[in-house]
């Protein structure tokens, strides 16, 4: 029920906030060179002089039958648009949410575990600048190194996966890095404070004073007891990979969601620019409700009636 | 992924033959391309952005600008007037379009009524309000009949907006455009790239020179530079800014091509507004700014200094640059005479998607503030530029870069948003448009400059410099844009 009353609202303030936004889709379209007559013209023909309830109404009608409209720009149904720009996103997204957690899971837990020392201090110290530097810089970087000085990848552009596995792995490789590497330094900090946390529990203390193995206490006892945090914050930087890839996807020149969603704005392609918003939100409101689930697992003291 | 699955095959095909053991090496040229067109129709988008794919290389017109700015004869191998008013143009027989189907001067009428009619919504349809009647004499002959004498007709008719096509593919212009042109149209990967394949059946002997074009979309010029210098790209002809050539021109692997086009970049004030409907205080702003220095700070001393509207390309360019000089005590005398001795503040809105617009503004800015005119600038995204200061003229000052060749009518509409009204400008302007002789037009489009600068409508700044990048050994690329084209018929790689 949340769900809907979300998904609900933002259709309705994504609706509303385009429209209100200064900028005439027609005008855009028609460019500074037309003449205003044709401008007038079009603006009547895409329907933009209608009453604005009116024009939401049947747009929520024919969101809700699958229908998300026609792309003003390209004059193809939004849902193909969006559907076409899923196999570079989707993967990215995943590939870097995997490097994410591959990289700040254990980084995280051995700064806990070398709390106050050199060890410590360190990985603090390289997540601290992972924090600092933007994405899209760090993206620059590792062009210019990989690329243009190495020349082991390709500057830009996506293979496709019709090529084959590795062409397209490939091409992704570079984004899913600057991406993934630069947002687990967050979950990173994340991890040691909230195994700290723990660490400093009784039952851990019983545990080590039982004589249980080090791998034991910091696998059984402490790691599941400390990752209702961790993939609370996992959860919300899995929506943040998605509106990162938005930037990184024109560093890299790649056909995905977000330079589908950037270029619909510069156009005022109102219905790909709903479409994506409505797609984007729904995303987020389903890794929540996933990470919610996840919390009843990790401890099943938790319960949803 | 792939929206044209039905092309596929035929690339595919294309490719192969290309790489069979028989034939010659193939010819392949990656170009950047900073924008992705808004849809590849050229009669319902103005978008330079389709102009650089489709307009000369997919698909043509009756007459064509050459890369020397002259009307030469293109799918009409010669025309006739007797009168100015009734010209007849004689089609090239055996002009195939890429369907396969020839050219017939049937096409050529139902493209121009089609252009000519207001449900069309074609951007342009001012270049055709002077066609009376289109006549089909026979299938390779048409006559055009004029209301008046109209002397832009024939450059009109090579204007992107004229571009012939097959009647039966006018439903599928914006997406898969057929065309008489060099190149056609293979996929177009959307987000990604388009790919254009040579055209075998090109009515021009030997042209073109390329096997295949591929445009692709690399907005970030930082990412298009690293993907010259990583050879992934072969050209970037549009994109990359004026900080990037002092590096490239050092660098071997790279040649820099720097010529003129006819985007004049200005700063346009608000003739309705106060203060600026003073022709003093205009002209005290004109005499504030030192164009020289504009151009060396916010262009890298690249792009000509500009004195009026008509370019340099354009047969009537009168050198009008010295008119009005830097001169910061006569700029500040004019304000004090209008009533302003302290100055006063202006807002001045640019669009940061056109990178010059802010760096021009913010040199601007600090040479104004030294006669008391005391800038903000504002940013505003494109969309809202349109909308507030190109639409309603909602604004005090602004920088753009106008493009079109052959544009000083805007100078005669007082709607535009120079909001510009001069009764004396509009009359020699209408006499212009129907003056047929050269000498007796030259006369008055020098009398419309000299006017114009007296005037002060606007700031004329600099002409926007053709800025392209290839590999060593790309040959054959216009240096001159005397119209927003970017044909790469001729285009090829040394041997």
């Amino acid at each position: 029920m949340a769900f809907v009353a979300t998904l609900f609202f933002v259709s309705g303030l994504v609706f509303v906030v385009v429209r209100v936004l200064p900028g005439d889709p027609a005008l855009v379209i028609i460019g500074p060179e037309g003449s205003p007559e044709a401008a007038a013209r079009l603006r009547e023909a895409l329907g933009l002089n209608r009453p604005l309830p009116l024009q939401y109404v049947e747009w929520l009608t024919n969101a809700l039958q699958g229908d998300l409209g026609v792309s003003l720009q390209y004059d193809l149904p939004v849902g193909r648009l969006i559907a076409s720009r899923l196999p570079v996103t989707l993967p990215l997204t995943l590939m870097a949410a995997l490097l994410m957690a591959a990289t700040a899971l254990p980084v995280g837990l051995y700064a806990a575990r070398r709390h106050r020392r050199a060890g410590d201090y360190l990985a603090m110290a390289v997540s601290q600048i992972g924090v600092a530097i933007p994405g899209f810089w760090a993206g620059l970087l590792l062009i210019l190194l990989f690329s243009v000085h190495l020349g082991w990848v390709q500057s830009g552009g996506f293979a496709g996966w019709s090529v084959g596995l590795w062409p397209g792995v490939r091409s992704l490789l570079l984004p899913a890095v600057a991406l993934g590497l630069f947002q687990a330094a967050v979950l990173v900090r994340a991890t040691r404070s909230s195994v700290l946390d723990v660490l400093g529990e009784d039952y851990v203390r019983t545990a080590r004073a039982k004589g249980v193995s080090e791998l034991s206490v910091i696998g059984k006892h402490t790691l599941r007891n400390a990752l209702i945090p961790i993939v609370t914050v996992a959860g919300v930087q899995l929506g943040q990979l998605m509106a990162g890839a938005i930037i990184l996807e024109s560093v890299f020149a790649l056909p995905g969601l977000g330079r589908l969603a950037l270029g619909a704005i510069t156009a005022r392609d109102l219905p790909v620019v709903q479409g994506v918003t409505l797609f984007v939100a729904s995303s987020i409101v389903l890794i929540n409700f996933a990470v919610d689930l996840l919390y009843v697992v990790l401890d099943p003291r938790i319960r949803y009636d | 992924m792939h929206h044209f699955g039905t092309l596929r095959p035929l690339a595919a095909l294309a490719f192969g033959l290309l790489v069979s053991p028989a034939a010659a090496p193939a010819q392949n040229l990656v170009v950047q391309s900073a924008t992705e067109p808004p849809g590849l129709d050229l009669t319902a988008t103005p978008a330079s952005a389709t102009a650089v794919v489709v307009f000369y290389n997919v698909q043509e017109s009756l007459v064509k600008v050459d890369r020397h700015g002259k009307i030469v004869p293109w799918l009409a191998e010669r025309w006739h007037t007797a009168d100015n008013k009734n010209y007849t143009f004689f089609l090239k027989r055996g002009v195939r379009f890429h369907n396969g189907r020839e050219l017939r001067a049937a096409d050529v009428k139902f493209v121009i009524d089609r252009a000519m009619n207001p449900e069309t919504k074609h951007p342009y349809p001012g270049y055709y309000a002077a066609i009376s009647d289109i006549i089909v004499k026979d299938d390779y002959t048409i006559t055009f009949t004029l209301k008046s004498t109209s002397a832009n007709f024939l450059l009109n008719m090579a204007r992107q907006g004229s571009v012939i096509y097959p009647r039966e593919a006018v439903d599928t212009l914006k997406s898969e455009p057929i065309g008489t042109g060099p190149y056609k149209l293979a996929e177009w990967v959307r987000g990604d790239r388009i790919v254009l394949v040579k055209n075998p059946d090109y009515h021009v002997k030997g042209l073109p020179k390329l096997d295949r074009v591929t445009y692709r979309f690399i907005s970030d010029p930082n990412a298009a530079l690293a993907a010259l210098k990583a050879g992934d790209i072969d050209a970037a002809m549009f994109g990359l800014g004026p900080e990037h050539v002092p590096e490239l021109q050092k660098d071997p692997r790279f040649q820099v091509i720097i010529g003129e086009t006819t985007n004049d970049v200005i700063m346009s004030m608000n003739n309705s507004r106060k203060p600026y409907s003073d022709v003093r205080v205009r002209r005290a702003i004109t005499h504030g700014i030192n164009k020289p220095e504009v151009v060396k700070g916010a262009m890298f001393g690249l792009g000509s200094v500009l004195g009026t509207n008509v370019d340099p390309l354009n047969p009537y360019f009168v050198d009008m640059s010295g008119a009005m000089p830097y001169d910061p005590g006569k700029a500040k005398k004019l304000l004090a005479e209008a009533g302003y001795p302290n100055g006063f503040e202006a807002v001045l809105r640019v669009a940061p998607q056109y990178y010059y617009t802010v760096r021009t503004g913010e040199v601007l800015a600090a040479q104004l503030q030294k006669i008391g005119v005391r800038i903000k600038i504002e940013q505003v995204e494109w969309g809202q530029w349109l909308s507030r200061v190109w639409k309603d003229a909602e604004y005090d000052l602004t920088i753009i870069g106008h493009a079109e060749a052959w544009d000083i009518a805007n100078y005669a509409n007082p709607k535009y948003y120079f909001r510009y009204d001069n009764a004396d400008f509009q009359k020699l302007f209408a006499e212009s448009e129907i003056t047929v002789d050269d000498k007796a037009r030259r006369e008055l489009y020098v009398r419309m400059q000299k006017k114009l600068v007296e005037d002060a409508p606007v700031v004329w700044l600099y002409i926007h410099p053709r800025l392209a990048v290839t590999k060593k050994g790309v040959q054959g690329i216009w240096k001159d844009l005397p119209l927003p084209a970017f044909d790469l018929s001729e285009v090829a790689w040394a041997k």
